[in-house]
């Protein structure tokens, strides 16, 4: 008798790993309930809401941890993302990353971003290679400029924590240029479409 | 077989276990699927791993404009890699993360630590490459080797100040950045860098180098041809400097460059002890200086007229002015620079090749004659119906024990100094470790000197005594007289002309002309080894008197003169004595000191007739010496045999071996 529940046990055991994956609901799926603020696929069409279609993965799942553990500054991601484990974070960061950003046209000043992009060749290149576009340091050509410049706000205001080295360069290009710096550069930004 | 049913729960487990195999979960060589999402571009489809192009390294670690990074705690860090000579070195091929594999994240989220480790990278490439029959990959095999011989060496292991860390590893001296083939520019340029790499951390030594012969030529003429740290000190098998491989190998290593000076040291005495794998005399850079050699000109220099003096102190605390005349580089081959050494050479050469060619043919003619002669059934041929009963008493106890001590210390003599003469042998290295190091074998060689020249004295005593003794009847040329006379040279004309069939064996008396040579050249032999000897025994007293080039002198004819002593004893005594087929195997005459009578005709058959004319060969006769006395006999004279022939083997391994 105690022959037959060793392999019983031994059984449920092989099995459990084959059961297990089918616990939760797909990347897809948990990205879909992003769309009503991100857009569908994460190319967002409000102002204010960031479009995180094609964002690189690990800056995705840095953002949504930081809101998670509240060290990021927010108005509702910090509930929302509490609700999630590293694993659909990951699942989700993938499916994101596969989408294609859809950029829509934003009102910018040209000459203001003429002058953006060459702070931002000189200040912000190296790490938001390309001018900026979807790459390992998140989003910025193409990102809604409103969100632009809360986030910026938020860095200098202190409410949100910057990325390693990136203070000494806001603080450079602002020292640099004066307090049109900043719309500059958001309004290079906001000019790729 | 035991039956199964087919409900039990083993067919469950059966088929469950199948089925395990058709999971996804099980399938290790698919794509990677988290939440049914596959790894976007720019990641590893298997692995899920973010791949860096090192393009974007090289963004910010290629920018030549910014080459330094400034840390959060306000330090700067070098952070440029030149993007050509990656591309140019033999890594250019290499993804930046393939060595810097801790780094998952651009930009670094936090200040990386630089963790690159080379060994596993090139150590599973050569395991996979090795058999490759093309080559490519031949040169791995020296990179395995140095990476053993690193492994060993003093920079492998844990910094005194911090023991988690190494106290160098690989990229601390090679740019790997910058990392040539055999023979291409970069390797050139990393050879020219060389002493300011290893004087990154070895500053001390950096700085004594840059004054020297060898830091102007690197540093200021850029002359690659000049010495640099790894020539010296090895690449990769570094040792502590103070211990013994470490000196061995830096002396040899002068030697790769400076051939001339290395043979002439090997010459001498200090590089003879050397060449043995003791360190204990001088070495090149006891003397030149180490990092700091200059030249002789330099008033700087260790070698310099005004500091010499001073240098050889360093050993020889009493060393006065006349230790400035030693050559301590004196080539014996250089006649125009040491006219004396090289005309003592080649009178000692002389004299060996003149004795031991006029011997050896004499050897040889014998040989063939008594050779010629047993097949004739002529000569000396013991009567087996007669055994010896009769003998004749041919030497007192007290020349019994001097020949004796004599064989065994000049053996000892042999031994010891041939080690130092042959010291590029394997057989001298293994016998002065048996013996117990060099100091222990100056110790025997000087001991059985004392003892040689003791036996030489305590004999010319005794003989001078007994001359005197009989001062009235004493004939300076009688029948037991060792003195040469001309009946010798007709002895020798005679045996020539028997040699070759024209004339009957000559008769002798008491002693023939090749015993009255043996008995005579350790005259000459002491005359020379003895005098050389003494000088060399204390060479701080010997300057008090003779000049520093004695030493020279001294060393080369004491090696010559022995060198003769050595080959002749050993083979030309040895057949006179032992080995002419009318003695062979052996006579134990010296030890018994009795000689068979019939035997005693033969070979002295003028003394023998003298004796029986004037009556007093009775007076010489005994009976056979007892059994055990015989026995002991041939037991010395098979060990000493035997040795003196082990002698003269590696005598002849040294001499034939001896570098050019």
């Amino acid at each position: 008798m105690r022959y037959k529940n060793n392999i019983a046990i031994l059984a449920l055991l092989m099995i459990l790993p084959a059961f297990s994956q089918a616990e939760s609901p797909s990347g897809q799926a948990l990205a879909f309930t992003c769309a009503g603020c991100h857009g569908t696929d994460g190319s967002s069409v409000g102002p204010s809401s960031p479009s995180i279609a094609g964002m690189d993965p690990d800056v995705f799942i840095d953002v949504m941890k930081g809101y998670r553990e509240d060290k990021r500054n927010s108005t509702i991601m910090n509930r929302i993302a509490k609700a999630y484990t590293d694993e659909q974070l990951k699942g989700m960061a993938w499916f994101f990353a596969k989408q294609e950003l859809q950029v829509s046209p934003q009102k910018h000043d040209p000459q203001l971003a003429v002058v953006g992009e060459k702070l931002h060749q000189k200040y912000c290149e190296k790490c938001h290679e390309d001018g900026g576009a979807p790459g390992d340091s998140g989003t910025l050509a193409g990102q809604w400029m409103p969100y632009l410049k809360y986030s910026m706000a938020d860095y200098i205001d202190g409410l949100r924590p910057y990325p390693r080295k990136m203070k000494r360069k806001v603080d450079a290009v602002i020292e640099a240029e004066g307090a049109d710096a900043v719309p500059a550069l958001i309004h290079f930004y906001g000019s790729q479409q | 077989m035991k039956y199964i049913p087919p409900r039990s729960p083993v067919w469950i487990f059966v088929f469950l276990f199948t089925l395990c195999f058709f999971t996804p979960v099980q399938s290790a060589v698919s794509e990677l699927t988290i939440l049914g999402e596959t790894p976007p571009p720019g990641f590893d489809p298997v692995s899920g791993e973010r791949v860096i192009p090192n393009e974007r390294c090289l963004k910010c670690h290629g920018d030549a404009h910014e080459k330094t990074d400034t840390r959060d705690d306000g330090t700067v860090v070098d952070i440029y890699a030149d993007p050509e000579k990656i591309k140019d070195s033999v890594h250019g091929e290499q993804a930046c993360t393939n060595c810097h594999a801790t780094i998952s994240r651009v930009p670094h989220r936090e200040a990386p630590d630089v963790v690159v480790g080379c060994v596993e990278c090139h150590r599973e490439t050569w395991d996979k490459h090795r058999n490759d029959p093309e080559g490519k990959y031949e040169r791995l095999g020296v990179v395995m080797e140095t990476i053993e011989s690193y492994y060993d060496s003093v920079h492998a292991r844990p910094n005194k100040h911090d023991q988690s860390e190494t106290n160098a590893t690989c990229y601390d001296c090679h740019e790997a950045h910058d990392i040539g083939t055999l023979g291409s520019h970069q390797r050139a340029e990393h050879r020219l860098k060389n002493p300011e790499v290893c004087g990154e951390c070895h500053r001390k030594e950096l700085n004594e180098y840059k004054e020297s012969v060898h830091g102007k030529a690197v540093l200021e003429e850029k002359d690659s041809e000049s010495a640099v740290c790894s020539d010296c000190h090895t690449t990769h098998t570094i040792v502590d400097p103070e211990s013994d491989k470490a000196k061995l190998a830096i002396t040899k290593n002068c030697g790769d460059c400076h051939k001339g000076a290395q043979r002439t040291y090997f010459d001498s005495y200090h590089g003879q002890v050397h060449r043995l794998g003791y360190t204990n005399t001088a070495k090149c850079h006891d003397c030149h200086g180490g990092h700091s050699v200059k030249g002789e000109d330099d008033p700087t220099s260790e070698i310099h007229a005004n500091n010499r003096l001073e240098n050889c102190r360093v050993c020889h605390e009493d060393a006065n002015e006349n230790f400035l005349t030693f050559w301590p580089h004196g080539d014996a081959d250089d006649r125009e620079n040491y006219p004396g050494l090289w005309f003592f050479k080649i009178f000692m050469q002389t004299l060996i090749f003149s004795v031991m060619g006029f011997f050896w043919i004499h050897v040889f003619m014998w040989l063939y004659r008594e050779v010629m002669d047993r097949i004739q059934g002529k000569g000396f041929i013991e009567d087996l119906n007669k055994p010896d009963v009769v003998y004749f008493r041919r030497f007192p106890a007290v020349w019994r024990w001097i020949h004796g001590l004599f064989a065994i210390s000049t053996m000892a003599l042999i031994l010891t100094g041939t080690t130092l003469l042959f010291s590029h042998t394997g057989w001298a290295k293994a016998v002065v470790v048996f013996l117990g190091g060099t100091e222990m074998e100056g110790i025997i060689h000087r001991t059985a000197a004392v003892i040689w020249l003791g036996i030489f004295v305590a004999h010319l005593a005794i003989a001078i005594s007994n001359i005197w003794s009989k001062r009235d009847t004493f004939k300076w040329f009688g029948s037991t007289s060792m003195l040469p006379n001309w009946k010798d040279w007709d002895d020798l004309k005679g045996m020539f002309k028997w040699f070759v069939g024209r004339g009957p064996r000559p008769e002798f008396t008491h002693w023939t002309y090749w015993q009255k040579f043996d008995y005579w050249a350790p005259f000459w032999g002491a005359a020379i080894i003895g005098s050389s000897g003494i000088m060399l025994f204390a060479p701080e007293t010997t300057a008090i008197i003779l000049p520093g080039w004695m030493f020279n002198i001294a060393t080369l004819v004491h090696a010559e003169e022995a060198l003769l002593a050595a080959i002749f004893l050993n083979s030309v005594h040895f057949f006179n004595v032992h080995f002419r087929p009318e003695r062979f195997p052996m006579s134990t005459t010296i030890f018994t000191g009795a000689i068979p009578i019939e035997e005693f005709k033969h070979d002295h058959r003028l003394e023998y007739e003298r004796l029986i004319e004037s009556g007093e060969l009775d007076n010489h006769l005994i009976t056979r010496p007892s059994r055990r006395a015989d026995l002991a006999a041939s037991f010395i004279t098979t060990v000493l045999i035997m040795a003196g022939l082990a002698l003269l083997t590696l005598v002849l391994i040294g001499l034939m071996t001896s570098p050019a």
